[in-house]
């Protein structure tokens, strides 16, 4: 099936992805980022929130090295690309500790270190919900 | 016709600072915006564009339309409040005319709201365009290449 190649004007939405993939299924990381840069284009606020495995995809120089098939584009290229779509970044504070991960060792693309109860406002206010 | 690094350049059309897009001014006061050969070849193999539907305002900071490629996904940037007029119905049928030829290939035409003088205010062109254009080539080390199949 293919889309309309015009696209209508309708409410701005904002969607919420929560991401708890990471490195360890590279498979999994770029498609958040590419999504939403798509989304954030069509003019959907977007909101990413790592939690669990996925803080680690931005910890310095993971996504640097990794891609998610071979001879493909980097993670932080796709992240860079959604950031530049505008695309929001939220690391999940709780789940620092876990991965041994401080918050100066985070890349300079994360926007915001939340607590859970800004991923909770987030799901309970936006539009739609995707994990990864 | 000038190129920094196989990437083209076309004197006579705007730039935006970052060289994403051009633009080409018409008669009757209408804009027609196309993808540079810097981004058609950022992007790699185009595989959809979706374009505003026609009679739609975009305001400065809302594109005027999607690319997806098989590792990009984005906006064609908008710098200017303006109505689409049109979508191109080659490069909607046929979106890797945008990497076989993206200064032929436009992508859409719009009437900028405030004149295409206001519009094109902060855009670069002729000479101080082709500096800012290599600088970005050279500093991204980007190597242009046209796909044609």
């Amino acid at each position: 099936m293919e889309p309309d190649v015009y696209l209508d004007d309708e409410d701005e939405q904002t969607v919420v992805f929560v991401v708890t993939s990471g490195p360890s299924t590279p498979q999994r990381c770029a498609t958040p980022f590419y999504l939403g840069a798509l989304l954030a284009s069509m003019d959907a606020e977007v909101h990413i929130f790592f939690t669990m495995e996925g803080v680690n995809l931005m910890r310095v120089g993971v996504a640097e090295a990794l891609v998610a098939m071979e001879g493909g584009k980097t993670i932080i290229g796709f992240i860079r690309d959604a950031k530049r779509a505008g695309v929001v970044l939220h690391v999940c504070r709780p789940a620092l500790p876990g991965y041994e991960l401080e918050e100066d060792a985070l890349i300079d693309e994360v926007d915001h270190v939340s607590g859970a109860g800004v991923l909770a406002d987030l799901i309970l206010s936006c539009d739609k919900v995707v994990s990864f | 016709m000038q190129a920094c690094n196989g990437c083209e350049f076309i004197g006579t059309l705007h730039y935006d600072p970052e060289f994403q897009i051009w633009v080409r001014r018409e008669q009757g006061g209408t804009l027609t915006v196309g993808m540079t050969d810097i981004s058609q070849t950022v992007a790699g193999k185009i595989l959809h564009v979706r374009v505003r539907r026609p009679g739609t305002r975009r305001p400065a900071g809302k594109p005027v339309a999607t690319v997806e490629s098989g590792k990009w996904a984005g906006p064609v940037p908008n710098f200017f409040d303006c109505v689409i007029v049109e979508g191109n119905p080659a490069v909607l049928a046929d979106p890797a005319l945008l990497n076989a030829d993206p200064y032929g290939a436009w992508i859409s035409r719009v009437e900028p709201t405030g004149g295409a003088d206001l519009a094109l205010a902060d855009f670069l062109t002729g000479d101080a365009a082709f500096v800012g254009y290599c600088e970005r080539v050279r500093n991204e080390d980007i190597q242009c290449e046209r796909r044609t199949e």
